[in-house]
């Protein structure tokens, strides 16, 4: 499977890569969400996006419309990685299109119970 | 036309919150507390006790804009950021952490602690992106919310601070008159 | 003193066999950092004399608290989906068809820890029922005062909605408190939490239509396991439904249940005259 991991933070990218790779991902990164729009342009089609929502360029939010827009794309999962934790904020980013929202700080296991319930997690994990 | 000054309007005007009575301190530690707990490591305590921060100091911060205006802020000695962003890293971590990745880290637990303080607080608010270097200067000793902390031992002091001076006529010296 | 070898790999053995998770050589210093505030709280100051007591003399209780602490930073919402999948599928249209229209529903959540199985319960039948308050009534019990004053004030830390919770089913049912999140006054008053020790005899409660006993079993021995599942079943319906851990069945331990395949998951129902 295939995970397209977007923040403008490079720790915040190698972590959350880090955590999918051990999940069997292969990753691709990007720092904002034009340039992740690069990478699905590219005919590079993810099963996953994870996705911050303050970042320059284009914020996460714009992204999830952009993507949403695109029927091309319709079969990506997009999971808001975030630290915006406003009871409106997530509803916001729900009504875009987002189908998930994980809240910053995060620990592994809340990635992999995330996945669990999209149905995006391989059977074995170890700890 | 005229309009009768009763007072109310500048009386509505008045009350621009300040940070104390829109958070607390043990809100703010929880805050910091699962941020470090999360993101740095989980058995990473943070110890609620003042040291004395070091010359070399850096600070990350993001900025809040909404019904209250200001920064949320960490401070500490540089080579205590930099041990704090090989510690978030973790196994991901480079050989060698540049200054780039010192910042990069540093700034990403002030926005993961900064986006849960401006959550905690009466909304809609923006966060900016974070940035590092000299701390913004406090503008009203009034309009702060500081929390000192050690982490293995270290300094660091997290610091929710009004972006504006105080309002003319009120009195500065509030806060140290209730303590 | 740091972790022994054999202290480790005992514990890594007693882990794998009860959760299925594989606790990689090097995490030692997850073992003691996870494992140190219980041998404390028993009054011993290192991690191996805390593991080697239990390992000489185990009890449920110990061995329940090294896996739990091992296992979990925090209970997921909706942990192994498939028995709450089970519930609104199967279980609860045939609930629903059987009772009168003024019967009200009552489950059980048996080991119900900080609430999150009890209120993913709620959660689910709220959004099945129109009426779900005045249908259902969901007990909640645990061993521990702590879980059951923490179960009712219905408060979640961020760390804990961000397991397994799903995003809409966070806003449509919580609201933010300060750096917590509260379940909906709604949701609470479905659930009714008390303190009840599993393997003594039990208070008055129920009937139930449905009970979740779930990765419960696995920590006490064979006479114990059967006490439990007879108590059980002394509080259920005759039609009632009975939800166990993945990993946790009645059989051969006791055969007065007929295991019901339900999806992926397994219920079981009480056997006539048995």
């Amino acid at each position: 499977m295939r995970a397209l991991v977007i923040d403008d933070s490079r720790a915040m990218r190698r972590i959350v890569t880090g955590i999918l790779t051990g999940f069997g991902y292969e990753v691709r990164d990007a720092e904002h969400g034009r340039a992740a729009l690069d990478v699905l342009d590219e005919g590079w089609l993810p099963d996953l996006a994870t996705i911050d929502w303050n970042m320059p360029v284009m914020d996460g939010l714009q992204f999830v419309s952009v993507v949403r827009a695109n029927p091309a794309w319709r079969a990506m999962t997009m999971m808001m990685v975030t630290s915006e934790s406003e009871h409106t904020q997530i509803v916001r980013a729900l009504a875009a299109g987002a189908h998930e929202y994980v809240i910053k700080p995060f620990t592994a296991d809340a990635i992999r119970d995330k996945l669990a319930l999209l149905g995006l997690l391989p059977q074995e994990v170890a700890l | 036309m005229t309009t009768t000054d009763t007072g109310e309007r500048r009386r509505a005007s008045d009350t621009r919150p300040v940070i104390t009575d829109l958070i607390d301190e043990a809100t703010v530690e929880s805050i910091a507390a699962e941020a470090w707990v999360a993101l740095v490591g989980e058995d990473e305590v943070l110890v609620p006790l003042p040291g004395d921060l070091p010359a070399d100091i850096l600070s990350s911060w993001v900025d809040v804009v909404g019904p209250w205006t200001g920064s949320v802020v960490l401070t500490t000695g540089r080579a205590t950021a930099e041990e704090l962003s090989r510690a978030l890293l973790r196994e991901h971590a480079p050989e060698v952490l540049d200054d780039e990745d010192v910042a990069d880290a540093f700034g990403e637990i002030a926005n993961v602690v900064g986006g849960n303080v401006k959550a905690a607080l009466p909304g809609p608010s923006a966060l900016s992106l974070p940035q590092v270097g000299n701390a913004p200067l406090v503008r009203n000793q009034a309009d702060v919310c500081r929390l000192d902390v050690l982490w293995r031992g270290e300094p660091v002091a997290i610091s929710v601070q009004g972006a504006l001076p105080p309002l003319p006529g009120s009195t500065p010296t509030r806060k140290n008159e209730v303590s | 003193m740091s972790l022994t070898a054999t202290s480790f790999d005992w514990v890594r053995d007693l882990v794998r066999k009860e959760s299925a998770i594989v606790l990689q050589p090097g995490k030692e210093y997850l073992v003691e950092a996870r494992l140190l505030p219980i041998a404390r709280q028993m009054g011993l100051t290192d991690v191996t004399k805390f593991v080697e007591s239990v390992r000489v003399r185990p009890d449920a209780d110990s061995t329940r608290k090294i896996v739990e602490a091992l296992t979990t930073n925090e209970t997921s919402w909706f942990r192994d989906g498939d028995p709450f999948t089970a519930l609104t599928s199967t279980v609860l249209p045939s609930l629903l068809a059987a009772r009168g229209a003024n019967e009200r529903l009552q489950i059980w959540s048996a080991a119900s820890s900080s609430g999150q199985e009890p209120y993913t319960i709620a959660m689910l039948l709220d959004d099945a029922l129109p009426n779900a308050a005045s249908r259902v009534s969901i007990t909640a019990t645990d061993l521990s005062r702590e879980m059951v004053q923490r179960t009712r004030a219905g408060r979640f830390s961020q760390l804990e909605v961000n397991r397994g919770l799903p995003a809409p089913m966070l806003v449509r049912h919580f609201t933010r408190a300060g750096n917590e999140w509260e379940v909906s006054a709604n949701l609470r008053r479905m659930v009714n939490a008390s303190e009840c020790n599993l393997s003594a005899p039990l208070p008055r409660m129920g009937p139930f239509d449905v009970v979740y006993l779930r990765n419960v079993l696995i920590y006490f021995d064979l006479p114990t396991k059967q006490s439990i599942l007879r108590r059980v079943r002394d509080l259920m319906r005759p039609d009632g439904w009975l939800f166990l851990g993945a990993a946790e069945t009645t059989l051969g331990v006791d055969d007065s249940w007929e295991r019901v395949v339900i999806g992926r998951s397994s219920a079981y129902r009480p056997l006539k005259g048995a």
